[in-house]
């Protein structure tokens, strides 16, 4: 839709304000229609079906708030742009829950207007765009539900609408923001976005801002120069430069510190960056796809996280369902580690005990995904056989039973070493840092920060040591 | 003090044509000769919602051009906690809303010429 002409609503009851907006629209082709009042604009709303609705929301009638939540209410998939001067932060949270598409603070440069307008109706064309995809394979997926997709592994309703929004939105050049519970699989999901979209044969660059300490944040973003700071003794491309013409994946965004979101805001808006130290703005062509494992919204809420710079990136949202949610994709991803492991380990494991996977079935799976992995990892290394025996998993797992419940906590102890030894078992230096990199996370629920932390390293050290573990080739539900 | 935000005012003049800018200037006119009546009108008849919402039409329209003091006081006219009665309010609105008009059309005058 981006550059297409479309129907535009403008509901504004100030004849300046409308011709402001008109104005600076005009030239962009598409068919604009006015409407002063909140019944008139939910009459041409429901009749016309406009592309997009440019919303006041000081009415003389009724609240442009309240039209929009009718319209939702209705199933209306207009994009609506709300507008509206001196709005404290609480109201432009209110119209986004509300389903807003954007919020547009007044006045505005028309170049806001333009922009603004075009993301929302792009949004819109991917919304009906996937609608008619959704209705397209439904017969087909009835028959044939995927059992993986780019490296996810699960044959769940949650996850088809996962895959599905992925294929929908990879092509598009729309911002994605991906919300998920810790080891839910978002990276892979950024990069199953990167695989699947016309920038595939470009860089996928992935930074996790928080395990990146702060003040080097902005150079590892974005560059620095030779002499830009005590050490920098040699100019560096940043990730950014690095994305150029391919995807730039930021995990833990929430995680960036205030005064760089400011920079990352600009960055976004304009595509444009300054290396550190640089005196010249570098350009470049990249996708933002961002991830946490918090709630964006309560994060700006809280002040944490800047509003401008969630809008423009939160414009596609793909959430990750926990594995609890994913019912009988816990025992193909646990089948699947278990192949993986067992190649990798040399060791003879096919499958799993009846027992055994009822238990996997009915633990809730807190840590996702990375618990999981995790667990099966520690069975292949610890025990011998052709199957997995329910009393080689830990036993927390069978201690909640079927249906889930309140997870019983993984302690080091049990999640790997069967039978404690009475005194410290001696083994190679590197299996036991490995040991206890794995007990740190399990005992902070895969919170790399904080595992970090207790093992008083840097992050970077835990990512670096779980990438060498994993090896070149891996396996992720 | 300046009527107008220049950076806002002249952001709009260079953003459209001048065809347009004028047309929205001439609407912003329009504006504020019957949105005074009204306020004027309302402040005399008691009438408090008439004039709030006088009031917050003015504040709209004078935000669109970036006639900041005159939005500023229509603020303090639509405020129901404001200090303010309507007979010192209206005469420093009618001021403002004539300061702004004249820099305003000077601004058109000037992108006309370029």
């Amino acid at each position: 839709m981006s550059g297409s002409a479309g129907r535009v609503l403008l509901v504004e009851d100030t004849p300046t304000q409308a011709e402001v907006a008109r104005s600076h629209l005009r030239d962009l082709g598409h068919e604009i229609r006015t409407v002063e009042t909140a019944a008139e604009a939910l009459a041409q709303a429901r009749a016309w079906d406009p592309d997009a609705i440019l919303l006041d929301l000081e009415l003389p009638d009724f609240s442009g708030l309240d039209v929009l939540k009718t319209l939702r209410a209705e199933g209306s998939e207009t994009a609506v742009i709300v507008i509206t001067a001196n709005a404290p932060m609480n109201t432009a949270v209110e119209v986004m829950r509300a389903g807003a598409t954007d919020f547009l603070p007044k006045p505005y440069p028309k170049a806001k207007l333009v922009f603004t307008l075009q993301n929302a109706m792009e949004k819109r064309a991917l919304v009906i765009e996937k609608r008619a995809l959704e209705s397209e394979l439904h017969a087909a997926r009835a028959l044939t539900a995927r059992q993986g997709f780019m490296g996810f592994i699960g044959a769940s309703p949650a996850m088809q609408a996962v895959y599905r929004t992925i294929e929908s939105v990879a092509s598009s050049r729309a911002n994605i923001f991906i919300t998920g519970e810790s080891g839910t699989g978002k990276e892979l999901a950024a990069e199953a976005v990167h695989k699947a979209s016309p920038r595939a044969a470009r860089p996928f660059v992935a930074l996790n801002c928080g395990a990146i300490p702060r003040d080097l944040l902005e150079s590892e973003i974005f560059g620095h120069v030779k002499g830009a700071f005590t050490g920098a003794t040699e100019s560096r491309t940043g990730a950014a430069r690095q994305a150029d013409g391919g995807t730039l994946f930021l995990d833990e965004i929430g995680e960036m510190p205030l005064e760089m979101q400011v920079k990352l805001l600009r960055f976004v808006q304009t595509g444009s960056f300054q290396p550190v130290g640089g005196s010249r703005p570098e350009r470049v062509d990249v996708r933002f796809v961002c991830a946490t494992n918090h709630d964006p919204l309560a994060e700006v809420e809280a002040g944490r996280f800047r509003e401008d710079l969630y809008y423009r990136l939160y414009v596609v949202p793909i959430e990750l369902p926990p594995l609890r949610s994913r019912g009988a994709d816990v025992l193909l991803v646990a089948r699947a580690f278990l192949a993986q492991f067992s190649r990798e380990e040399n060791k003879r494991f096919r499958r799993f005990s009846p027992e055994a996977e009822a238990a996997i079935l009915g633990y809730p799976w807190p840590g996702n995904v990375r618990q999981l992995q995790n667990v099966v990892r520690n069975v292949v290394v610890l025990h011998e056989g052709e199957r997995v025996e329910a009393t080689m998993l830990p036993p927390p797992l069978l201690c909640a039973g079927p249906g889930g419940g309140e997870a019983p906590p993984i302690t080091v102890a049990t999640s790997l070493v069967p039978v404690p030894p009475p005194v410290i078992e001696i083994m190679p230096l590197a299996e036991m840092e490995r040991r206890l990199i794995l007990a740190a996370l399990e005992h902070t629920g895969q919170d790399v920060p904080r595992a970090a932390s207790l093992l008083e390293i840097n992050p970077s050290t835990i990512y670096r040591k779980l990438q060498a573990w994993r090896g070149p080739k891996r396996v992720t539900g | 003090m300046s009527a107008i935000d220049p950076q806002i005012a002249e952001q709009l003049a260079q953003d459209l044509p001048p065809a347009d800018f004028r047309r929205i200037i001439e609407t912003f006119e329009d504006d504020l000769s019957r949105l005074s009546q009204q306020l004027e009108a309302a402040a005399i008849a008691g009438n408090w919602d008439g004039y709030q919402r006088a009031a917050h039409s003015l504040a709209g329209a004078a935000a669109a051009v970036g006639a900041v003091p005159l939005e500023q006081a229509a603020r303090v006219a639509m405020d129901p906690r404001s200090p303010h009665p309507p007979t010192v309010v209206v005469p420093v609105i009618r001021d403002r809303a004539q300061a702004a008009l004249q820099e305003l059309s000077a601004l058109v005058a000037r992108f006309d010429r370029r």
